[in-house]
This record gives C-alpha cells, structure tokens and sequence, in this order.
C-alpha cells in the first residue's frame, strides 16, 4: 500500500492483526512464560495451587491476578524452588557431570571419521584425476566409525542411557527418527518410481490406494487402535500365524524389541505416502528431454536414475526429510494408542517405546509432575526451537517475508 | 522414465503395488468388516471372513447410536470444529492481508517468530493452557477448546493466506485505491473475493485440525461423558473392555472414514504445494 500517511498506516495495520496477536499472546505465548516459570517451581500433584504471597508467582500465574479466584480445592501451595535449577538435574541426571561429558565427547568422536571421509571426498572430487575411488574413501571412514563405536559406543550408551530419564527418552527418540526417516523415504521413492513408470496402467487407482495411510494418519489415535488390534497376543497377526504355520506368535507390545519394531512399522506406514507425494510432485518437474538426451546417449535405468532423478529432486525433497524428521520426533498418537510407551524394564523407569512426546504427556497427566515436566518441555524446545531454525533456513520457507 | 520397462521388471513392480496396495488398504478394511462382527467373534480366526463380510450383523452399529452417547460426541465435535474455523477465519484473514500488503516494523520478525513459536509442542504446554482456561473460567467447556484450536489454527492460518495474498497482484488494489478504496474495503472487496479457493482449503484444514484432535480434547475436556468430543470418547471405547471392538469400528467408520476421503481430496493441493507446510508429515 503506498500512500498513507505513517500513523494511518500504523493504524490500519494495528485494526488489522490486534486480533491474530491477542490470541496468540494468551493462549500460546503466555503459556509458553508460564511453563517455563513452572520449571523452576515445586507444582507437581501435591501442591497444583500457587502461593500467591511469593513473588512471580503474584505476576506470573493467573490465579494471583486481581480477580482471578484460586480454584477450590485441597492440596499444598507451589513456590520457587531453591536452587533453581532442581528440576532440570533431577532430568538431565549426570549428563552434565565430568563422566556424562567425556562418554558424550567419546560418542562425538566417533563422527570425526564420517565427517572427515565426506571431507575428503569433496576434495578428491575437485581433482583432475581421482587418486582415491569414493567407495574407499567412505569405507575407511565408516569402518573407523563402527570402531570406534564398537570400542567407546557400549559403555558410552549404557551410563547416558541410565543417566536420568531425559537422556535415555531423548536417544530412543533419535533413534526411532534415524530408523524412520531413511526406511520411509526409500519406500516413498520406490514406490513414486513405480507409480510413475510408463505404461502403467489405472495410474491415478494406485496413487489413491497408495495415500490412503496418509489420510488414516489426520486421526493416527484412532486408525492405531486397529494396528494394535492386529499385534495383540489373541490379536489377528497371531491368529494367522496360528493357522497357517501353527506357529504361536510372541506377545508382540511385551517385548521391547517387538514393540518398537511395531510402533516404526506402524510409522512407517502412516507416512511413507507423504513422500511419495513429495517426490512425485518433484518428478513432475523434470523435463523428459532429459530423459530423451540421456536415452540417446545410451544411459541405463539406474545410469538416468543416478544422474538425473535423484540429483534434480533433491532440492524439492531436502525440506520434505527435515520437516518429517521434526515432525517424527513429535510422534505420539501412534505410540499412545498402541503400548502407552510400555514396556517398562521397572517401576518409574520409561518404557521402551516412550518418546519424547509420549513421556511429556505421562509425566503431565498421570504422574502430574508439573515441574519437572516442564522442565523437560523446555530443554525439549530449545532442541525443537534449533531444529526449527535449521529447517527454515534449508527449506527456506520463509523466503516469501523476504521478497 | 520414458522407456517402459521390461516384461520382468513389470511383473516385479505389480507384485509391489499389490502387496503395498493391500497393506495400505487392509487396515481400514478390516475395521469396516468388524462392524459386521458380533461380540467376541473377532477373536477366533475366521480366514474367509478377514477378507469378505461371511456373517453381517447391525448389532455394533445399533448398540453404538443408540446405547452410548456417540450421536452427542459427534455433534459435539462438530460444534467445536465448526466454531474454530468461523473464529480462526475471522481473525486471522486480515492478519494475513496486513503482513501481505503493508511494510511495517516487526513484520518478517513477526512472521518468523510466529513459526518459532510452533516449536513449543502444544502438549507440553497443556498444563500452563489449562491453568489459563481455569481462570477465566473455560477449562471443561467447549468454548475453551475453541480458543485452544483456534490458538493452533491461526499460525497456518496466517501463513498460508499470506502466501496466497502475495500471489494475487497488487495492480487490482491500487486500482481500487485510485478510485477511492481503501485498505478495509480493498480487504473486503478486492482481495477476499479473489482469495476464495485459498479460503476454502485453509477452513477445511483448520476443521479438519479441531476434528481429528485428541491431546487437547482429552485434557481439556476431560468429562462428563455428555460433553467429550468423537475422536477422544471413541478412544476410551475401544479401550473399555467391557465394550466390544466391534462398536469402536462402527465409530471409526463414522468419523475416521469422512475425515480420510476429505484427505484424499486434499492431496492435489499437497502435491501443487500450497498446503505442504500447514499439514504435518
């Protein structure tokens, strides 16, 4: 809009998103404040009511305003707790001792070999003649890698792993992202590929079929009650296994293993057609001349699949694995719906598929450990908040502000 | 791909698509097949009947509509999603067309902060929501989960129209402006007439994010039976075990079913990428 007077404008602008920024203030970057303050208190199911003569709480917490009733009810009152920072090392454990810090530094050792072979083999690639072939080249890193894992990974992952709740929710998470992305994306690959090949009959049929988990995922809470249906003991998977193969199956969610295996299985399914449309929309960009010169030149399949496909999708696809793999690690109706995060190797210790997500909510609504979930929701954002950032930057999505 | 593939190579890729196409389908199928199912009957294998309806029974669907509350939890959930979309709609429009249309201070700041904002996981922030309902009085209620939603609903909201807004040409505006229009009725006259389909998927999306919600539906409104939305209160019935699953798929087939075709609708705009950052992967 050009000519406008500054204040007019000012005005205009105010009318036009008071509304927008007034919610979002209240009901989401208030919140926000207020669980961030919670993390330095003592509120856990004992004590839910604020002590309004402390002060913060008078500021921060709604039931201290000036006409806000503190809700009936009985139970201690919260404080600040001293020091400050309790509720954040009852979770964190000793990560950040001396030991928590050197099996850190050891487990971040063993990724100097990867970076250094992927180095190096930008480098060889620049010159004229290659004096190391890439297999070699990544062979030596990678198998140094798995060394070192070998040699420092096991004790490394034993003592973060028993180091506090936090540790051990936060790497079953990556590694349930670290499974998920890659398996995900390469079924969403070969199955665009198939979808797209020439010839193929009832195209769009498949295409449907295909996305059909993507559409049961809108309400994964639901659709994943009939996958938990299928892996219970009596459940259909046993069934068929008992009839066919008169084998009896294993208790399927009792495992640990099992039960990750299902709830990525599950995952996998829920999302794989995602990328298939991603890629799909990716492939639809390129122009067939290319394939055509390619043809003439007497490419293969996999000569113009290596060459041509994957390098022209990529930048299409790059923010499609960042965004799914933020929004794997926000995973939770699936594992609700199926284990409830079970099973546990003990009394108060997090089951084997409890997430990041799937925690948070247990902590917050069985156990009703406001603090020291709070506090884990706030170091849970600070990795989200940089993760976001990241995405941003490679998915540039924000490059429409700039223009 | 423009050479077609080879006999081989062909028959590989139908044996594919079959057993992908099955295990993708089968699931649903298998939830519309135990309508049909009485009782415990689910529990001892029947091999013809996990593929074709052998037995067919109404018992499920009758005892689901007329002996639970579920008609109340749909209209219930109905009411809350259609609340939150004419609320977020309302709201968050005119944002859209500000941070489209005007320069002004704090506007890319604003934009981004909004996104980083998304980063707070909105479960993990349900307690300190919850305290802000109970004092003004909304936690329990259905308006306070429109609030909640509509909290959600506007940063997609927002972004989504902005980036609609910036593809419609500023010429017809300043047209408008010569003959005497000004920003609210270049708003209302120009630019949300033009918008409309942008308006249609964003609604939809927005409806569709209230409807198949179950965190905060559950946490916010956590009783009594008469006031629980679908998706929460199908859950807890699937999960009672003095209910037969039978009744649970009859409820999934009401409202996972709908939600799912509206899905399938909406993935041509996926695909032209204008809703690919509003939906989660």
């Amino acid at each position: 809009m050009v000519g406008m007077s500054n204040r007019r404008k000012a005005l205009y602008v105010f009318i036009f998103i008071f509304a927008t920024m007034l919610g979002l203030l209240i009901f989401n970057v208030y919140p926000t404040i207020l669980n961030t303050y919670t993390s330095i208190t003592n509120r856990n199911k004992f004590r839910p009511y604020p002590d309004c003569d402390v002060t913060l709480n008078n500021v921060l917490v709604p039931f201290c305003w000036p006409g806000f009733d503190i809700p009936q009810g009985t139970g201690g009152k919260f404080v600040i707790i001293e020091p400050l920072k309790e509720n954040y090392s009852k979770i964190l454990g000793d990560v950040f001792t001396v030991p928590g810090m050197v099996n850190f530094g050891l487990v971040l050792l063993c990724i100097v070999p990867i970076v250094v072979a992927w180095r190096a083999d930008r480098r060889f690639d620049q010159q004229i003649e290659r004096r190391f072939s890439r297999g070699v080249v990544w062979l030596l890193g990678g198998s140094i890698a798995i060394l070192c894992l070998l040699v420092f990974g096991f004790s490394a992952w034993r003592f973060l792993f028993n180091s506090g709740d936090f540790m051990a929710v936060l790497l079953r998470t990556i590694i349930f992202v670290i499974l998920r992305v890659p398996l995900t994306f390469g079924i969403g690959f070969l199955m665009a590929l198939i979808v797209t090949s020439p010839g193929l009959p009832v195209r769009n049929f498949w295409r449907l079929v295909l996305f059909i988990p993507w559409a049961a995922s809108s309400v994964a809470i639901l659709t994943s009650l009939i996958w938990q249906f299928f892996f219970r003991e009596q459940g259909t998977i046993n069934q068929v296994l008992d009839l066919l193969f008169n084998i009896k199956g294993p208790v399927w969610l009792n495992n640990p293993f099992t039960a990750f295996g299902v709830i990525l299985l599950v995952d996998i399914w829920y999302s794989y057609p995602f990328f298939m449309i991603a890629i799909l929309g990716a492939m639809a960009a390129i122009p067939n001349d290319s394939y055509e010169a390619a043809e003439i030149d007497g490419a293969s399949y996999w000569d113009q699949l290596r060459n041509i496909t994957m390098p022209l999708i990529r930048p299409a696809i790059l923010p499609a694995i960042v965004l799914t793999s933020i929004t794997a690690f926000q995973m939770f109706g699936t594992v609700w719906a199926i284990t409830q995060g079970g099973p546990t190797a003990g009394a108060g210790k997090p089951g084997a598929t409890e997430l990041v997500l799937v925690y948070g909510y247990k902590q917050i609504f069985q156990l009703q450990n406001y603090g020291s979930a709070t506090a884990f929701a706030t170091i849970i954002f600070v990795l989200l908040f940089i993760a976001t950032m990241i995405s941003l930057r490679v998915s540039r999505l924000t490059r429409g502000v700039n223009e | 791909m423009i050479r077609t593939p080879s006999r081989k190579m062909r028959i590989v890729q139908y044996i594919i698509l079959v057993m992908m196409g099955f295990v993708a389908i089968y699931p649903i199928y298998f939830a519309l097949l135990a309508i049909g199912r009485p009782g415990n009957s689910l529990y001892t294998l029947d091999l013809a009947g996990m593929f074709f309806p052998t037995s067919w029974s109404w018992d499920n669907m009758r005892e689901l509509l007329f002996t639970t509350p579920f008609i109340t939890w749909v209209i219930n959930s109905l009411k809350v999603a259609t609340l939150t979309v004419i609320l977020a709609m309302v709201v968050c429009t005119s944002a859209a067309f500000a941070f489209s249309r005007f320069e002004f201070y704090g506007r890319k700041s604003g934009l981004t902060t909004m996104l980083a904002l998304q980063a707070y996981p909105g479960l993990l922030s349900l307690s300190a929501v919850t305290m802000v309902l109970t004092a003004f009085g909304l936690y329990g209620k259905h308006l306070g989960l429109v609030f909640a939603y509509t909290t959600i609903a506007l940063v997609f909201c927002t972004w989504n129209l902005k980036g609609y807004f910036d593809t419609i040409p500023i010429d017809l505006e300043e047209s408008g402006m010569i003959d005497g229009c000004g920003p609210v009725q270049s708003f209302f006259l120009i630019a949300l007439p033009l918008a409309r389909p942008a308006l249609a998927i964003t609604a939809l999306l927005a409806f569709l994010s209230g409807w198949s919600d179950f965190v905060y539906a559950s946490a916010l409104v956590p009783a009594p039976d008469s006031l629980k939305l679908a998706v929460p209160a199908l859950y807890g019935l699937a999960n009672d075990v003095g209910v037969p699953w039978g009744q649970f798929a009859a409820g999934f087939a009401i409202v996972v079913v709908p939600t799912m075709i509206l899905f399938l609708y909406l993935q041509r705009f996926l695909e032209s990428g204008l809703t690919l950052g509003g939906v989660k992967g």
